[in-house]
């Protein structure tokens, strides 16, 4: 396909400019029709947060009336304020953070560690654990879903949060380690080597020279880390059990209760929306991680 | 109390930090004193030490939660293990219940299956067609494209967690919620949209219908010859469309072998699991081995190897099972049926792996395979054709009727069972002609011709002769049904959604109905799709410039450019999405979680929720265990078809 094309890029060189410009003096039109369709298209994506958003403001009484109108009539702030008084509430919230900056600094420090072994060290036998290591990428994570809870009853670690937060110690998640070995690839191997003769050992090398330079993919895969556990419904679930220990999704999720008439929707935006706020931050600020992260890895991490 | 807990999971992590620690330093030394026993230099050995004391963690994370679980799942899928009871081995009992939908579990096992097979069918197309439109939108280089591409993206970390889903929920209850409302507001406006609309609930409502009374088991009729004969269909008409090319030849030989997998792994499923198995399928099995032997005798020796050996295996494995079972009696005369073929294909597999590989040998073995062969057909086409199967063909080639009594309801059941079973033949007929067209390739030309002509011919008309009869065949039914009084039977929703036209008031019910929940989770995936789009947009940044200018000079229309340039240029990406999209449909879990109400639950569950939901609430291990290596077994077949496949029919870059 390449040859024909090449030809004609050395033959038609004036064919070719003729229709760029003639594209280009084609173009006011159709750039008003894009940005038309990108705006329309930006409005569908953004409407459920506006709505949630909007919902979080009305009365019960505007809730329960069928309406068209985004904003409330009159802003009702006491629904966060209600929100902000309940125990409960707070109780999920800082679960929630515990449970992720737990996991954050586990699962970060032990993946960094393995990715460095499987990048930065030449050691007999990398090649075999590491295809192991990809092998297990392919495995649905139902495959120990069930013994594990088996595994963990046994240890009597049902209710309590060890098991949502430990086995992330064990370099979870053999995406993250791909993605920072990739990453930690791309560093020269002269500076190991300087240190080296330097006479540092590999721990120093990990933690002096390899964590600085690896903070973007370091930031990636903390992002990855922080979207997946904070939105996290399953585990908690399967685990936790008991309403003291319920993390902030639960909570949401368990805040629509069917049996109240009429459904108080404007409570459980409220607390939707202060649960979306630290994802919605973490994503303004990270979002050129998360993009450049799913398109090295192509999965959602 | 909160406090305390968290107090205990930091002492927790505490010991797991040193566990880990101390255990990758050991795994370190251990494999330093086995490199010195393979007498390595000195700085191997240091380099060996910390390359696995670094990976230590991963290493033992993977043995504890990884490898170990996995055996013990593996176990316990083959007992009826429920927590804080005993553990009984059960065999094959769990497998062949949910494979067979019997008992409650297989038939909401059988349901999610559907589900998910909807998803596959209906969501995994809209959500790429959306994803695709995305990303061309989204590849321009004009001011702002970065903050589009973040909007656009930014459903895929909301829609993880339970607040957007419920947000969702909010906007589309059926009664005042906003989609509704809005929806209304605009056909009151446009009377030709409100047209539209109606005409999209009453299509939505009768297909969703039809594939509820699909989903209940519902008899089907003749219309369950349509799918098979209708896939033959396409693919002949792909065929025999213009030149004959190499293509054509791969496209045949895909469809043959595509067709063939999935009937191959229907029959085998349900062959094994019933009880008694028929020994019928041992002397199938052992056909296909000796057969795939001998495909790759003279091309791979070592995949030779791996089948011969896995044969053996199984060949092993399953008389072991047969041993093992309880109500098998030795002495009776019924084991020999069993014993004989397995002896016969350990036998043969055993000759094979004797000697070298001489003509006279791999001769004698084909005729083994051919005797197999006939072995199978004997024992299982008495109990295909006895009741008039041929009959059938002729009938729907002449636009006949085979239904002769038309008021009675327990013949029209009896002559149409309620699954598939027998329209295997018709998938095996496509099979066939696919192989022959294959095979004939471009050395007999003129048959090739024949064949494919003659096929096509046939197969539409049994499309169109068993959907004429279909149609028959729903009548009768429905007559008999109103006759009988018993409204809520064989497709009672679908006849109900096509009954009238709706009115101005009737709109979609969503979450409260089960003709709507379905589409309404396809609907938030649609909006959530940004991870396909991000893909397609890195497959669309590699489309050189080149070759859209030179379409362009050649005088090409953007949707000429759009069919032979992007998309053969990005179908890798594309193929990669259809493959993660269906295996996303069997592991959704948190919508379905949010979006459920205790009227759609079970039109909505997939796989993983209903592993959730039965395994986590009522503490059914075994039975978990069971399931969760179907889907497994599932997920993982996608994904070797995704590796395997996307190297010889999708275009790559090299």
């Amino acid at each position: 396909m390449a040859s024909p094309t090449q030809a004609r890029n050395t033959a038609d060189l004036g064919r070719q400019d003729f229709i760029r410009l003639a594209r280009r003096s084609a173009r006011p039109l159709r750039k008003v029709l894009l940005y038309t369709v990108l705006v329309l298209g930006s409005l569908f994506f953004l409407f459920p947060l506006a709505w949630m958003a909007g919902t979080s403001l009305k009365t019960i009484d505007e809730v329960g009336r069928s309406q068209l109108n985004l904003l409330p009539a009159d802003p009702q702030w006491i629904n966060y304020d209600k929100l902000l008084h309940e125990e409960a509430f707070y109780r999920a919230y800082i679960n929630s953070t515990f449970i992720v900056t737990l996991v954050l600094i586990g699962t970060v420090t032990s993946v960094s560690l393995v990715a460095f072994s499987f990048s930065r060290l030449e050691w007999k036998g990398r090649n075999v654990v590491f295809a192991m290591m990809m092998s297990t990428l392919m495995l649905p994570y139902q495959a120990t879903l069930v013994p594990q809870y088996v595994m963990f009853n046994k240890l009597s670690w049902i209710r309590t949060f060890n098991p949502i937060t430990l086995p992330g110690f064990f370099a979870g998640g053999a995406a993250l380690i791909f993605l920072l070995r990739q990453f930690m690839m791309s560093i020269p191997k002269e500076l190991d080597e300087a240190a080296m003769i330097d006479g540092a050992n590999p721990l120093q090398i990990w933690w002096l020279i390899i964590m600085p330079l690896s903070r973007p993919a370091v930031a990636t895969i903390s992002v990855f880390l922080f979207v997946g556990q904070w939105n996290n419904l399953m585990m908690p679930l399967i685990y936790l059990q008991k309403p003291a220990l319920y993390t902030l999704p639960i909570y949401v999720a368990q805040k629509l209760n069917l049996q109240e008439v009429p459904l108080p929707w404007q409570d459980v935006m409220a607390a939707s929306v202060l649960f979306v706020i630290p994802v919605l931050v973490v994503f303004l600020f990270a979002q050129r991680y998360f993009i450049e992260g799913i398109t090295t890895t192509g999965s959602k991490g | 109390m909160a406090s305390e807990a968290r107090g205990f999971t930091l002492e927790w992590a505490l010991y797991t930090v040193i566990f880990i620690v101390v255990s990758s330093v050991i795994l370190g030394y251990l494999a330093q004193s086995i490199a010195r026993v393979f007498k390595l230099s000195k700085a191997e050995q240091r380099k060996v030490f910390w390359g696995f004391t670094f990976a230590g963690p991963w290493i033992v994370g993977f043995l504890i939660f990884v490898l170990g679980p996995a055996l013990a799942s593996f176990y316990y899928s083959f007992t009826d293990y429920k927590l804080g009871e005993e553990i009984k081995w059960i065999g094959l009992d769990n497998y062949r219940r949910l494979l067979l939908s019997e008992g409650r579990q297989g038939r909401q096992f059988n349901t999610s299956m559907l589900n998910s097979f909807y998803y596959a069918l209906l969501g995994v197309p809209l959500q790429i067609s959306a994803a695709l439109a995305m990303a061309i939108l989204l590849n321009k280089d004009i001011r702002g494209i970065r903050i589009f591409r973040m909007i656009f993206y930014m459903p895929v970390i909301l829609a993880g967690g339970p607040a957007i889903l419920l947000a969702w929920r909010y906007m589309l209850a059926s009664n005042g919620g906003f989609v509704n409302e809005a929806m209304r507001k605009l056909a009151d406006t446009f009377f030709v949209f409100d047209y539209l609309y109606r005409l999209f609930i009453y299509l939505m409502e009768a297909f969703n219908g039809f594939y509820i009374g699909i989903m209940r088991g519902d008899p089907l009729g003749p219309l369950k010859y349509t799918m098979p004969a209708f896939i033959a269909t396409l693919l002949l008409l792909a065929l025999a469309r213009g030149e004959w090319s190499k293509g054509k030849r791969v496209l045949a030989w895909r469809g043959a072998q595509l067709i063939g997998i999935a009937i191959s792994f229907w029959l085998v499923a349900k062959g094994l699991t019933r009880q008694p198995i028929n020994p019928a399928w041992i002397w199938a099995g052992g056909g296909v081995a000796l057969a795939s032997i001998l495909a790759l005798a003279y091309h791979n020796r070592r995949e030779v190897l791996y089948v011969q050996i896995a044969t053996l295996i199984s060949v092993v494995a399953v008389a072991g099972l047969a041993l093992d079972h309880a109500d098998f009696e030795l002495a009776g005369s019924e084991a020999w049926r069993y014993l004989i073929p397995l002896a016969a294909v350990g036998a043969a597999v055993g000759a094979s792996l004797a000697g070298r590989w001489t003509r006279p040998k791999v001769a004698a073995l084909w005729a083994v395979t051919g005797l197999f062969g006939l072995i199978v057909l004997a024992s299982l086409a008495p109990d295909q054709f006895d009741r008039g199967r041929l009959e059938i063909l002729t009938r729907y080639l002449t636009f006949g009727s085979t239904i002769k009594h038309k008021a009675d309801l327990d013949y029209l059941q009896t002559t149409y069972p309620a699954w598939l079973a027998s329209a295997v033949w018709f998938y095996g007929l496509a099979v066939a002609s696919l192989l022959g067209v294959a095979l004939l390739d471009t050395h007999y030309p003129r048959a090739r011709r024949a064949v494919v002509t003659g096929a096509l011919v046939f197969f539409a008309l049994i499309t169109a002769g068993s959907l004429l009869d279909g149609w028959r065949y729903f009548d009768a039914f429905l007559d008999v049904a109103r006759a009988a009084g018993k409204p809520n039977y064989h497709f009672a929703l679908f006849h109900e959604a096509v009954a009238e036209f709706p009115d101005k008031t009737r709109v979609p019910l969503w979450m409260n109905s089960e003709l709507w929940s379905k589409p309404s989770l396809i609907l938030i995936t649609m909006w959530s799709s940004g991870t396909g789009m991000l893909i397609f947009l890195a497959a669309l940044k590699g489309v050189p410039r080149a070759l859209y200018e030179a379409a362009e000079v050649d005088g090409a229309s953007a949707i000429q450019r759009f069919f032979r340039i992007t998309l053969p240029m990005i179908s890798p990406a594309m193929f990669y999405n259809v493959v993660i999209g269906m295996i996303a449909a069997l592991q959704t879990f948190e919508s379905i979680y949010i979006l459920q109400t205790p009227l759609t639950r079970d039109s909505l569950s997939s796989a993983a929720f209903l592993l959730y939901s039965r395994t986590f609430t009522e503490l059914r291990i075994g039975e978990g265990a069971a399931m969760s290596w179907i889907l497994v077994a599932i997920i993982l077949t996608l994904t070797i078809l995704q590796f395997r496949y996307s190297r010889s029919w999708v275009h790559y870059e090299s």
